[in-house]
């Protein structure tokens, strides 16, 4: 038996994999492995060593896509045509006589459970080794997804067995993820019925926008690191003196003012949202799609040295760092290039309205500017854009940003770190704050186990059962306290890992801990 | 170790009571009569695997065939009549045996077959176009693997509801299609679970707080309830001979003890903790109960165990020395009791499989209630099935002694008694709680009181500990404590290697309080050990 000093970065996450399960009480979940590893418990501190035997090292499978797929029923009801209900399906290469008896089967899980429940509509199907969602996103239109349950390899009696981690797949979360990309369809796409009334009720471009939408967006779904934000899709504001506040008031009021074609404006700083002029259904949307689609991927072109440089050597633009996430790439393109600029359906369960969404940014603040949607847009107007934004919210993001550095509170970003870690929830505005999350890119960054991240979503999922106030409190095996407070539409999550605490010591514990970050927030004891 | 994070809390505050030992364990035994393995946990390894469970069956043998060759090695030469017998039951009598069964003790009874019609009784127009059939809280459907019906909990012919045992049987074929197996639908709710048998599959449509473990644990007792009337070998042998066959023949007159099944499980606490109570009685008086029964049967050769209970709680139990009794065999034993009104007018000969103990089998029961005025039934457990004579000979015997030592009168005191409450245990904040000690499988709780003395909010208070319990029990996130403050009562569980605590406290008590109030029932539920739990496990 050899053992090696696990030490390289690449190696983390496999470590912290190994010592998840240990902690969590359950010896190996890692099976077939080829030799020792001398594992840092970052936990604890010290060094335990992991036991492997002979063969290749596989840890739990992972949570992936299986399928994905959108109906309904009232367009195949000829004999004959029955393949006109399914309106997209992924995988795109799956063969058409399993589309149908997947399709089939969904049609008559819903219409069983129908016969029981008319009240209440279908929302899961439990098998040995998938879970399949259902959601009605529309009268008569249902999207289903389905996603393995990830299993370990045991041996009982010498032979090899597969056991599945069913718990691991969340219906609340999965769910939630289902929701959601029904949202985002809408947002860029509008609505099933909208799309289907302007065709003069032909399916083709319904088809169409499904598959041009849901082919490149179910690449993107991270499965493996959905939780209970995924069930929130809350919004962490960014919290700023009266003073500075106001002046990014002024600063969006002006916009609005200066351009009429903009009807609504979003400020954002980091991550975190200063202002938004939208409906807050709409912005929760919006704000995901930056936060953890445009954003990142804007960031990470810039980086590689994108489309324009940072200190830009053109003597028209000098004085600023403003440049367009959406628009045109380069201003001084003589070609008149506008670059892509996504339109956006907002204010869908009222009056549908289309907007271009703008987003300009400057060092750390970004500007979302919603223009009307009839409007063509064209260079002059960015250019104008830029020449209003640019300088303005360059001195801006400035005073933003010291205001934040100064009440920038003890921001935890080492995993080992005892402290307590929370999430917080408000329905009412859809304010949310983790710092069980280490950071937005929902890549797996958390400050616990998955075991306990999971745990809140339970308790989440018990939440129905409590009317507008109560408390849970539970202790796990690995002696990991977590702790959900409900009152009055907002939800406050703790975790405290603390080995030889009482319930009493917790309950000070998540106290102070409420005090010290929610004050003027009132719980219920 | 894992008493941790309750009982710490004596370091700091000002308690007068002495602190509680980690280890601290009322009711705990060295040895039981009982299996402590959990079902619920035994089960959901079972439905998580893709282990076969054919497999495993084929390498375990006949408990009951164990016993008899056993038996028979010590006979004497010229006893090898029994031998032939034994044979012949294990082989074609079986088949016999049960229809026999279903003639005979199960349908005997008139009573019981009227008071069981009511539940079908729903005109043609009614049944499942009806909205009461629908809003019902609990279905239970068993079918054929063939989509034949078997059983409907809340309608008696089964033929009107012949399109959704259809559906039921399509849904489960087309997921077997794709080499998985259908567990459970949800909308709202509503839970549909589903769980395939062998050649059976079992179906419960629930809007209850259960968990989708706790219905597949429910839809295991209604199997093992068949399982227990015509034994796994002949249910498997009569669909393998007949995929189609229409096992309603066969299970004429079980119904009764299915639908007592169902209802028994809305109610008893029991069933979820995998657990058995047992009749609070002075240690001396059980003992001599005990001591009785061994000193009359211990010469009978073949008897595998003789159970004394009475109001659904075991007084004692005496067993063959090497074997076990199953609290799920145990559970069924007391359901086929509860049922059965025959037994209380006279001495009754039954068969009765014991799933857990050997499913492939019977064993043969001489079933009697003590006295008229006496409650508590006797059943001796037998694998000879000719030894009627000689066991009821034994029941008279036993009770003239039992009279003789004024035990019957210790006996029907304790089940006339109103029963200890949680009042008793002097914490005013405590309402109720459920102990159950792992070691013996045993479990106490107290009388139910206001609030909780009426049927709704008795089995509302049974769905919040079957809440409390599925999350601390969570295949994969397994908890040690759990305290919910709810609108109506705050509630605490506590799991360590000893015991399972459930209680239900006032809604606004303080932390400190549930505290120093489960230390208070530790004790006093030590206290009282020897009166509330079996400490010993004895043989003949």
């Amino acid at each position: 038996m050899i053992s090696v000093h696990v030490a390289s970065c690449q190696c983390y996450s496999l470590l912290v994999d190994i010592c998840w399960y240990e902690i969590d009480g359950v010896p190996i979940r890692i099976l077939n492995v080829v030799v020792g590893y001398h594992v840092l418990n970052p936990w604890q501190g010290n060094l335990s060593l992991v036991f492997v035997k002979n063969g290749i090292m596989t840890s739990k499978s992972e949570i992936n896509l299986q399928n994905f797929y959108v109906y309904n029923s009232s367009f195949g009801q000829k004999e004959g045509e029955e393949e006109k209900k399914i309106l997209f399906y992924y995988p795109p290469k799956t063969d058409f006589d399993t589309q149908m008896k997947n399709v089939g089967l969904s049609e008559a899980i819903v219409k069983f459970s129908d016969t029981f429940n008319p009240d209440q509509l279908c929302e899961a199907l439990h098998t040995q080794k998938t879970r399949q969602l259902y959601h009605q996103a529309e009268q008569g239109f249902w999207m289903v997804m389905t996603v393995n349950i990830p299993f370990v390899i045991k041996v009982k009696d010498g032979t090899e067995y597969l056991e599945y981690q069913s718990d691991d797949v969340q219906d609340n979360v999965y769910l939630a993820v289902l929701q959601q990309s029904y949202k985002m369809f809408r947002l860029f796409k509008g609505s099933f019925t909208a799309i289907l009334s302007s065709s003069g009720a032909d399916v083709t471009q319904l088809k169409q926008k499904l598959d041009h939408f849901f082919s490149r967006y179910l690449l993107s779904l991270k499965l493996n690191h959905s939780d209970i934000l995924d069930i929130f899709q809350g919004i962490q504001f960014l919290p700023l003196d009266k003073q500075t506040f106001l002046h990014v008031q002024c600063f969006v009021n002006l916009i609005e003012a200066t351009f009429a074609q903009v009807k609504y404006t979003a400020f954002l700083y980091n991550d975190q949202l200063v202002w938004s002029g939208l409906e807050a259904e709409d912005m929760q949307v919006i704000y995901r799609y930056l936060v953890t689609s445009l954003l990142p991927a804007h960031l990470e072109t810039e980086l590689q040295g994108g489309s324009m440089p940072r200190h830009p050597t053109s003597p028209f633009s000098s004085s600023h760092y403003g440049r367009f996430v959406t628009g045109p790439p380069n201003l001084q393109d003589s070609s008149g290039n506008i670059g892509k600029v996504p339109k956006v359906h907002i204010n869908n369960g009222m009056t549908p309205e289309l907007y271009h969404l703008v987003v300009y940014r400057a060092l750390s603040a970004t500007v979302c500017l919603f223009i009307e949607g009839s409007l063509h847009l064209n260079i002059d107007l960015f250019k104008r854009l830029d020449i209003f934004l640019g300088p303005q919210l360059t001195s801006l993001v400035s005073e933003v940003a010291e205001q934040c550095s100064r009440q920038a509170t003890t921001s935890c970003t080492n995993s080992v770190d005892p402290s307590p870690k929370f999430v917080y929830f408000n329905k009412l505005n859809l304010a949310q704050k983790s710092t069980v999350h280490l950071d937005n890119r929902r890549s797996g960054n958390v400050a616990v186990t998955p075991e306990v991240l999971r745990l809140l979503a339970d308790i989440n999922a018990d939440k129905a059962r409590m009317s507008t106030t109560g408390e849970i409190i539970l202790k796990t095996m690995s002696d990991y306290w977590v702790v959900g407070k409900l009152s009055n539409l907002r939800e406050f999550y703790v975790v405290i890992h603390q080995k030889n605490a009482n319930l009493i010591e917790i309950n000070d514990e998540v106290k102070r801990l409420s005090d010290s970050q929610l004050q003027s927030i009132f719980f219920h004891d | 170790m894992a008493s941790k994070g309750l009982c710490e809390e004596h370091n700091v505050t000002e308690t007068e009571e002495p602190y509680v030992a980690p280890d601290f364990e009322p009711g705990a035994s060295l040895e039981s009569m009982l299996v402590t393995t959990d079902s619920l946990e035994e089960l959901e390894q079972e439905m998580d695997s893709s282990f076969d469970e054919r497999q495993m069956k084929e390498s375990t043998t006949s408990t009951i065939s164990e016993i008899q060759e056993e038996i028979n090695d010590t006979t004497v030469p010229d006893d090898s009549s029994s031998d032939q017998d034994n044979k012949l039951i294990e082989n074609d009598e079986v088949e016999e045996l049960g229809s026999q069964l279903s003639e005979t003790s199960l349908t005997s009874n008139e009573d019981c077959n009227a008071a069981a019609t009511p539940v079908g009784s729903l005109t043609e127009e009614e049944g499942c176009q009806n909205p009461d059939w629908k809003e019902r809280k609990k279905h239970v459907f068993i079918l054929s693997a063939a989509g034949k019906p078997i059983y409907s909990r809340w309608y008696g012919n089964e033929d009107k509801l012949v399109t959704i045992f259809g559906v039921m049987q399509a849904l489960v074929s087309v997921v077997q299609t794709n080499q998985d197996t259908i567990r459970s639908i949800h909308a709202g709710n509503s839970k549909f679970v589903f769980l395939i048998k062998g050649p059976i599959i079992l179906v419960s449509v629930s809007r209850t707080t259960e968990s989708v473990s706790q219905l597949v644990l429910q839809l295991t007792y209604v199997y093992n309830q068949i399982v227990s009337v015509l034994t796994s070998s002949q249910l498997n042998r009569i669909y393998e001979q007949r995929r189609n066959y229409d096992l309603r023949r066969l299970l004429a007159g079980a119904e009764r003890l299915i639908d007592h099944l169902l209802n028994f499980m809305e109610k008893e606490p029991a069933f979820l903790l995998g657990a058995v109570k047992c009749l609070p009685l002075t240690p001396s008086v059980r003992d001599s109960i005990t001591q009785t029964i061994i000193q009359t049967c211990g010469k009978i050769k073949n008897l595998v165990f003789a159970i004394l209970l009475a109001n659904n709680q075991l007084i004692t139990l005496v067993r063959m020395k090497k074997y076990f009794i199953h609290p799920v065999d145990l559970h069924l034993i007391f359901n086929l009791v509860n049922s059965s009104e025959s037994f209380k007018a006279a001495e009754s000969w039954t068969p009765i499989c014991l799933p857990k103990f050997d499913s492939s089998g019977f064993l043969h029961g001489h079933v009697s209630y003590l006295s008229d005025d006496c409650e508590a039934c006797l059943l001796l457990l037998t694998v000879d099935r000719d030894v009627f004579f000689t066991l009821s000979e034994a029941k008279q015997k036993i009770v003239e002694k039992l009279r003789h030592g004024n035990c019957l009168e210790a006996i029907n005191e304790s089940v006339n008694r109103a029963g200890y409450t949680a009042s008793q245990v002097g914490v005013p904040e405590m309402r109720h709680f459920l102990y159950k000690c792992m070691s013996t499988a045993q479990f106490w709780s107290p009388a139910l009181e206001p609030p909780y003395h009426v049927t709704e909010e008795s089995e509302r208070l049974l769905g919040l500990y079957q809440a409390l319990h599925h999350r601390l029990h969570a295949a994969s996130r397994p908890l040690k404590l759990l305290h919910q403050q709810l609108d109506k009562e705050t509630l605490l569980g506590w799991i360590t290697s000893g015991f399972e605590l459930y209680v239900a406290f006032e809604p606004l008590v303080t932390k400190h309080s549930a505290t120093n109030a489960v230390n208070k029932l530790l004790r006093w539920i030590k206290k009282e050990e020897d009166r509330l739990f079996i400490l010993n496990a004895p043989t003949f």
